[in-house]
């Protein structure tokens, strides 16, 4: 604000040039006003910047409140406008809550008693179905006799979870893949022809950090990376799984599925951050013949159960680090066969970050076959490490499982061992294209060298 | 001699070019660029009034954020509150707390939901004001906003035992743009 001195100027350019003319008075007023024009100045000086920010803040808490109140209008046309459809005959009910439905801002001073709370948006969409899809597609060659090189459709993986409560969840995988089956080495169902697999059902409870419950199909806690990637190509780093936690289907040696009721929580440790984890299930299928389905979806060939405990720790001191073992109980009755005891001890050491990763585990099978002095031990292990740079994150694996040519179970398994190379480009957030190589040697068979090329996504 | 009206004359002609002259200096004097005031650095950690934590050490307060952590003291469910990108405060927190970007936010939470680890995905909202409603109204809500945004309807817990514009207090967000 500049008012005196513009005030002051008009007086004198009033005057012009008959300032010889200035009567007495009037040159002592403007004298005056002369001397009182700095001191007027070093108000305005003080004054007008003040009020100049109070204006600018002013307008500006104008502008966000008018910012506001659009986007309450944006809100409520699109709430009218879901209304307006939720009444159409064809509209289906549990229609999506309207976005940002929650987000009309109160008054800053607005006082807890002075509005009636806003009902939380996900009482809305508790029960909803929340679904994304993981997939992969592959060419794949090798030199082994018989095999062609071929474009395969991989498993097409949907993933649904529900909010059923405040402490309830659902989850579940539910797969499409293509045929045939792979289970000890025997082929089962028709080359090309797709299936489907529930390979996850279960639905949690989650009492508190320290305990948890959940009842289904999952997958087993034995070792690290059956629980972290599950079905989907598009998390791991590698085109494939190591082939110790490949699935039953797939040739696996693992109960990789388990149907039953587990525990699992935080153990008070401080800094360690100890973690359990408890199943009971029905283990792996053994009195039918080995080549139909592994997992015990619905009838248990015997009363006695799988048991799991897994113990891990993450320490606070190592962001990203996982170390733990676990320790797998079953008793397995094959057809014409003595019944085996089963124990799988694994144990793990893994460093994840996002942009590395060094991934270590080794187990070993125990089959005891009751009446006989020999226990049939396989042991197995696989490292794998992998660099981030940029988009690209090459990465190296060995893995080797080494079983007994007699061993009751999976007999098809022998000795398996060798390195993997490959790369893994993301070429967005969603869509990772990958190539690899893998060298394998076998017992009393031809190694195998194999090519494949993956795009794995999810959507 | 100078005549007197001389003098004044003198004086006055000074006194008019003064003035511009001194508007046009103490134009840039008068419009500095202010410093923001604390409170509009400072990010804060809200969370509902009813919820009985007070104090949060990093540690915890980045294992809630992660998802590591499920629940409060009191049973309650922590339902994480978050801004869309392109908010400074969700940049700062992804830096300050989480030390990723906004992709591996993304697959952290997508990974954990698959794994199961992860209970509830955050929510996300639109404006601070609506992240301050969302606390209000939920019990167990967790989220953050710029310290100058906060008002009495959600309670801010101190990270290792400072609350925001105490030294040493380790959650900043830049200042406005239209500031």
């Amino acid at each position: 604000m500049k008012f005196s001195i513009p005030s002051l100027n008009q007086a004198f350019l009033a005057y012009g040039p008959s300032y010889r003319k200035i009567p007495g008075k009037t040159l002592l007023l403007l004298l005056g006003m002369l001397v009182a024009s700095p001191m007027l100045w070093a108000q305005q000086s003080e004054a007008p910047p003040a009020s100049d920010s109070q204006a600018i803040k002013e307008l500006l808490e104008r502008v966000a409140e008018l910012e506001a109140k659009v986007k309450k209008m944006d809100q409520l046309e699109a709430r009218v406008r879901q209304l307006e459809a939720e009444k159409q005959p064809t509209a289906t009910a549990g229609s999506a809550p309207v976005p940002g439905q929650t987000t009309a801002a109160p008054g800053k001073d607005t006082e807890p008693q002075e509005e009636p709370p806003v009902p939380e948006r996900m009482d809305v969409s508790k029960t909803l179905l929340r679904m994304r899809g993981f997939g992969d597609i592959n060419l794949h060659g090798d030199n082994r006799k018989g095999d062609t090189t071929s474009f395969t459709l991989g498993q097409l993986n949907l993933f649904v979870t529900s909010d059923i409560s405040e402490r309830f969840k659902f989850l579940s995988e539910i797969i499409f893949e293509g045929g045939p089956d792979n289970i000890y080495g025997v082929t089962r169902g028709q080359n090309n022809t797709f299936s489907v697999d529930v390979e996850r059902y279960l639905v949690e409870y989650s009492q508190s950090d320290y305990f948890k419950l959940a009842a289904g199909r999952w997958h087993t806690a034995i070792g690290y990376y059956n629980t972290a990637y599950h079905h989907s190509t598009w998390f791991q780093t590698a085109a494939d799984r190591p082939f110790l936690f490949a699935f039953e289907d797939r040739g696996g040696i693992l109960p990789i599925h388990s149907v039953g009721i587990s525990a699992s929580g935080l153990i008070p440790s401080g800094r360690l951050g100890l973690h359990y984890v408890t199943e009971v299930g029905n283990g792996r299928a053994s009195r039918s013949a080995l080549t139909q389905e592994p997992v015990q979806n619905v009838i248990d060939d015997q009363n006695h159960k799988a048991y799991n405990l897994a113990l891990f720790a993450r320490p606070e001191v190592v962001p990203g680090l996982q170390v733990g073992f676990s320790a797998y109980r079953d008793l397995l009755s094959p057809i014409n066969l003595p019944r085996i005891d089963e124990t799988i001890l694994a144990a793990h050491a893994v460093f994840v970050r996002p942009s590395f990763e060094w991934l270590n585990e080794a187990l070993v099978v125990r089959h005891a076959p009751f009446g006989s002095a020999r226990a049939f031990r396989t042991p197995g292990f696989y490292t794998q490490v992998s660099k981030k740079f940029r988009s690209y994150r090459p990465y190296f694996r060995y893995q080797y499982v080494n079983a007994s040519n007699a061993e009751p179970v999976f007999p098809d398994i022998k000795l398996r061992q060798g390195p993997s190379v490959g790369v893994r480009f993301d070429a967005s957030e969603s869509v990772a294209l990958k190539l690899q190589y893998d060298y394998t040697a076998l017992r009393q068979q031809p190694a195998v060298s194999a090519l494949a090329m993956q795009i794995g996504f999810t959507f | 001699m100078p005549r007197p009206a001389h003098v004044l004359f003198f004086m006055v002609c000074a006194a008019l070019l003064w003035e511009p002259l001194l508007s046009c200096s103490l134009g840039f004097a008068q419009l500095p660029v202010p410093e923001p005031p604390a409170a509009e650095r400072n990010l804060a950690i809200v969370v509902n009034n009813s919820n009985p934590v007070n104090d949060l050490s990093m540690v915890d307060l980045r294992r809630v954020f992660l998802g590591e952590r499920g629940h409060w003291p009191n049973g309650r469910r922590i339902t994480l509150v978050m801004l869309e990108p392109g908010w400074p405060e969700r940049a700062a927190v992804l830096s300050s707390i989480y030390h990723m970007d906004e992709t591996e936010f993304n697959n952290h939470f997508l990974h954990g939901l698959f794994t199961g680890e992860v209970f509830v995905s955050p929510k996300t909202l639109s404006t601070p004001e609506g992240v301050r409603k969302f606390i209000f109204n939920v019990p167990g809500a967790i989220g953050y906003l710029r310290a100058s945004d906060v008002d009495k309807t959600v309670k801010v817990i101190r990270i290792d035992e400072r609350l925001p514009g105490d030294k040493g207090y380790k959650l900043h967000v830049p200042p406005r743009e239209n500031r």
